[in-house]
């Protein structure tokens, strides 16, 4: 039967067990006890301390490591390392609120705001989280960085990235272009991109990426490169 | 035929247990057996690789011809697009190169390896399948509900991930992080079957120095994987809880510190990459011991590297995070560790060179997809140090050159040598040999293709090319026909690559329709898995477990005829 | 009907026995997994000194219940142990059922407790402290209740003379719930 090769070659390791168990109600009376001191070092070290005996007893005589092979100590232990070096490794990162030319300003205003009021919610206090900064909408910039890569920035077709396209980019500064189109059409491709209208899906459509008062400022800008 | 062995395993069961093991669809469900585990955590893969390369055929389209309608998908909107690239490189690591190398040929291959009859704890062996299938179920569902997939990589930092405003995929970042963590619970069940497998079940006679590399490896990745994935369970717990409990773990407002995250996703990350590369490894100098007709050339130095680098990889994690605001201090410390790693990494290499050197080649389609993974995870490995370097990695972090290098270790690792060791081992598991013409076709059709992707990518990175956008056109310095020439070139590259695919899935099908029946040993190989019927039955040796008299790879030994010696003859 | 086992799980070449190896494997990887939630706790903690005002809030007493709770618990389960070697099974559960009992009790102690601080607004959202409390506390929660199951499970068949050698590794995984608890306990009830 099974059993028989299951049976382990601890067999027989039995301490006293009502011993053992004593001892750690022992151990948890004095760890309660140990604040009330009110000494700090006493605190840390029956809190943590005793854990580590308690531990220790648990593990080595209830789960029998004391009898166990050395490859599960081996385990164990590195187990155990490992998590030594995560806390290392992390933690002087985690840890540090400030160093050479740099603060962690968020953590500083949450500590302070802690320390006024512990029931803060967490919400935004003043001195919290940063407001993002808002950038205005600049619609010449906007037009030579986003247009301009393939349009030109005077808006002729001859943007580095259009050199490739085909068909090329529009010029806007062709009156040919401007015999067929009107505002209303170039908003409406600025917006929903050129398939809107039949033309090529290398215009793509903008209305994720800006308002529609935004767009109303570029189709304007596009007008004002139409030549007299 | 020898193919209908999985079905006729059950009524010739010589155990003389009342219970045959499920009959018909049932058997799919409720088998415990390792080798039909094997095949399910196989096809599974498999099949998200399928899913997994279709994205990367998406965005690639999308990247190469900004706003084009992708044939196949439409239009790809910014936010689709952060999906793609996001669950592409999940599913990849996570649902293709893990089931397939550790889950798949290590069910497949451990319990024949060292002469047993199936894994020692078969009905969790068949729980784990199941929770993972649940955890790639569960992700493909994430794509589908409303706000779509989880968009913010699949190193998924918070705030992005942790707040729904910010990654608008309220429900999709939830599922995704559940995916995520059902998988880690497969693999964490999955390995304990394997390490305790390997350390308990060998075949008498079989000492921890005959046990063939792949084994080891894979058993070796498996403890690599248990000790890392801790940190980050908890870390993903944390993230859950933001994400749904409005918790503030990782948000700097009410205490918590975003880097916190950081360090325990790469504090699992770094050795994970490990994780999937060891079964490579061992999958490779398997073959080319058997194709070269060669002993290994250094088994103990080989198996004590592969120990050495597992411990290293736990020491070089901040490398990840080296622009994110860590102290430079640390960043020495990262820095000297990581270019430390590359030596015992650049010793396996050496070692399986040494051991072609004299050897009698036998280029088969194995062999070559096993040359193959070492020329091109080289050049991965060497573009690591670039990145490994602080100062310069200062430039080249979130650049297309990261990209480039990682998949020039990633792709070795996920599809090579899981073609390697699919043409490999295919004899084996379905009883039928390969077409090798087929074969060498479809290999030529992948490596060659595969140079023509990436290594633009890497031209693109030093010309500055950053990650994760989805449209360079808006990018002016980014924009100019140069560049954009490259990414065309690496798109139509993997198109041709895509293509060459069909010619294997063809090779599979015909060769398990009407493929030359394989026979036993078809490869004249030594280890155990060649010594019993293809497919193997159910228990593996109806007719007695074998007993194991010398190592794996005694090959052109002087005392033999033969250029091979199995281990299981009796001297 | 019992499931038949394969050789494999039989063999022993370490010779330690499959079971108590998985085991142990099964604690490492445990180990891991709450050293990543309690040093993240640490980290926090040692970093933020206003969190001590929140942990002021904990109640030592009914901490230092569940502690005595769970250290009993532990000796029931090594005295399942113990006569489960002997081969009596009905024993052997009979100790099974007083350990079920004192997770029981641990679990609804926890239960009034959070009930009772959640009342007085302590929720999981309230404060850095509070949130790794009901997460580490939940967590070692969650395997209370898994381990109380898997050995009701065991409790059954031993008590039928059957799989002895599952009371000691079910007793293994539930002294490691003990300890992870003795580390809990100082942690969040005891560091104010």
């Amino acid at each position: 039967m099974s059993e028989n090769h299951e049976q382990h070659d601890g067999g027989g390791h039995h301490v006293n067990y009502k011993r053992i168990y004593f001892t750690l109600l022992g151990l948890l009376v004095v760890s309660v006890a140990g604040p009330f001191f009110g000494i700090l070092i006493v605190t840390l070290v029956t809190a943590f301390g005793i854990a580590l005996v308690k531990a220790n007893l648990v593990i080595q005589n209830f789960m029998h490591l004391k009898w166990e092979r050395r490859l599960m100590k081996w385990m164990l232990t590195t187990s155990l390392l490992l998590m030594a070096l995560m806390f290392a490794g992390i933690s002087a990162d985690v840890l540090n609120h400030e160093g050479r030319n740099w603060e962690n300003l968020a953590a500083r205003a949450a500590i302070e705001r802690g320390i006024q009021d512990p029931h803060a919610e967490g919400a935004l206090a003043e001195g919290g989280e940063a407001e993002p900064v808002e950038v205005a909408f600049n619609v010449e910039n906007t037009f030579n960085l986003v247009c301009g890569s393939c349009h030109g920035t005077a808006g002729d077709g001859t943007g580095a990235a259009g050199a490739a396209l085909d068909p090329r980019p529009a010029n806007f500064t062709d009156p040919a272009f401007w015999e067929t189109r009107d505002r209303a059409r170039v908003m409406n491709v600025i917006t929903n991109g050129a398939v809107a209208v039949g033309g090529s899906p290398l215009m793509v459509g903008w209305s994720a990426s800006f308002t529609a008062e935004q767009i109303e400022e570029l189709t304007d800008h596009v007008l004002e490169l139409r030549p007299e | 035929m020898a193919h209908t062995a999985v079905t006729v395993e059950h009524h010739a069961d010589p155990h003389g247990h009342e219970h045959h093991g499920p009959q018909g669809i049932l058997k799919y469900i409720w088998s415990t057996d390792h080798k039909m585990i094997a095949m399910q955590y196989l096809f599974t893969g498999m099949f998200m690789a399928v899913i997994g390369g279709y994205m990367a055929y998406v965005f690639r389209m999308q990247l190469a011809f900004p706003g084009i309608s992708v044939p196949g998908f439409g239009q790809v909107s910014p936010g689709e697009y952060n999906a793609l690239v996001t669950n592409h490189g999940s599913i990849m690591i996570f649902w293709v190169a893990m089931p397939v190398l550790i889950a798949a040929f290590g069910n497949f291959l451990i319990p024949l390896m060292i002469g047993a009859d199936d894994m020692v704890f078969p009905r969790i062996n068949r729980l784990s399948y199941q929770i993972f299938l649940l955890s790639a179920l569960l992700l493909l569902a994430s794509l589908f509900v409303q706000g779509g997939g989880f968009g913010g990589a699949w190193t998924a930092y918070p705030p992005l991930s942790a707040v729904g405003e910010y990654n608008q995929t309220n429900l999709g970042s939830s599922m995704w992080l559940g995916a995520v963590a059902l998988e880690f619970v497969a693999f964490l069940l999955g390995g304990i079957n394997f390490i305790t497998t390997l350390m308990n079940s060998r075949a008498p006679g079989m000492k921890a120095y005959d046990i063939p590399l792949v084994a080891w490896m894979i058993v070796i990745a498996s403890i690599l994987f248990m000790l890392s994935v801790g940190p980050l369970i908890a870390g993903a717990v944390m993230l859950l809880f933001d994400q749904t409990l409005g918790t503030g773990f990782y948000d700097p407002a009410r205490g918590g510190d975003p880097v916190l995250w950081q360090h325990l996703f790469w504090f699992f990350g770094h050795p994970e990459v490990y994780v999937v590369l060891l079964p490579a490894i061992g999958i490779t100098i398997d073959i080319i011991a058997t194709f070269a007709r060669k002993k290994v050339f250094g088994y103990k130095l080989m198996l004590y590297t592969t120990v050495a680098t597992g411990v290293l990889s736990f020491f070089v994690w901040a490398h990840h995070q080296f622009i994110a605001g860590i102290d430079p201090r640390m960043a020495n410390v990262f820095m000297v560790t990581t270019l430390l790693i590359s030596v015992p990494i650049a010793e396996l290499c050496f070692v399986i060179i040494a051991t072609l050197y004299g050897g009698s080649i036998r280029l088969t389609t194995p062999m070559l997809w096993a040359l193959a993974f070492m020329a091109e995870f080289l050049i991965g490995g060497v573009t690591g140090i670039f990145l490994g370097a602080s100062g310069s990695d200062i430039y080249f972090h979130d650049t297309y050159f990261v990209l480039a290098h990682f998949h020039y270790t990633f792709f070795p690792i996920a599809i090579i040598a899981t073609f390697a060791a699919f043409t490999y081992w295919f004899p084996k598991m379905f009883g039928k040999m390969m077409n090798d013409t087929l074969g060498k076709i479809h290999f030529w059709g992948t490596v060659i293709p595969f140079n023509f992707i990436f290594i633009p990518l890497f031209v693109l990175g030093i010309g500055g090319q950053h990650r994760r956008i989805y449209n360079y056109q808006h990018f002016p310095e980014l924009a100019g026909p140069g560049m954009y020439r490259l990414r065309e070139i690496a798109t139509i590259a993997l198109l041709v690559m895509l293509a060459f695919q069909l010619v294997f899935f063809y090779n599979c099908i015909m060769s398990w329709w009407r493929g030359k029946a394989a026979g036993k040993n078809p490869w004249q190989a030594n280890t155990l898995e060649w010594t019993t019927e293809s497919p193997p039955p159910h228990g593996n040796w109806p007719e007695g477990l074998p007993n194991v008299y010398r190592g794996p790879y005694e090959y052109g030994h002087p005392d033999r005829e033969e250029d091979y010696w199995p281990q299981n003859e009796p001297a | 009907m019992a499931f038949p086992k394969p050789a494999a799980t039989l063999r022993s070449a370490t010779g330690i026995p499959t079971g108590r190896l998985a085991v142990w494997w099964l604690l490492a990887s445990e180990v891991v997994i709450f050293g990543g939630v309690l040093g993240s706790y640490l980290m926090f903690r040692l970093g933020h000194p206003e969190w001590a005002d929140a942990a002021a809030h904990t109640n030592t007493w009914i901490g230092a219940f569940n502690t005595l709770v769970l250290l009993s618990s532990s000796f029931t389960a090594v005295l399942a142990h113990q006569a489960a070697e002997k081969g009596d099974g009905k024993t052997a559960a009979k100790f099974l059922v007083l350990t079920i009992g004192g997770a029981l009790t641990f679990l609804m102690v926890k239960s009034v407790e959070w009930t009772i601080e959640i009342r007085e607004g302590f929720t999981i959202t309230a404060n850095g402290f509070w949130s790794f409390y009901y997460t580490a506390a939940g967590l070692h929660a969650l395997h209370v209740i898994a381990g109380a199951f898997i050995m009701g499970i065991v409790a059954f068949d031993a008590y039928r003379g059957r799989e002895l050698q599952r009371v000691e590794l079910i007793g293994i995984y539930w002294h490691f719930v003990d300890v992870v608890w003795i580390f809990l306990f100082p942690l969040l009830y005891i560091a104010k």
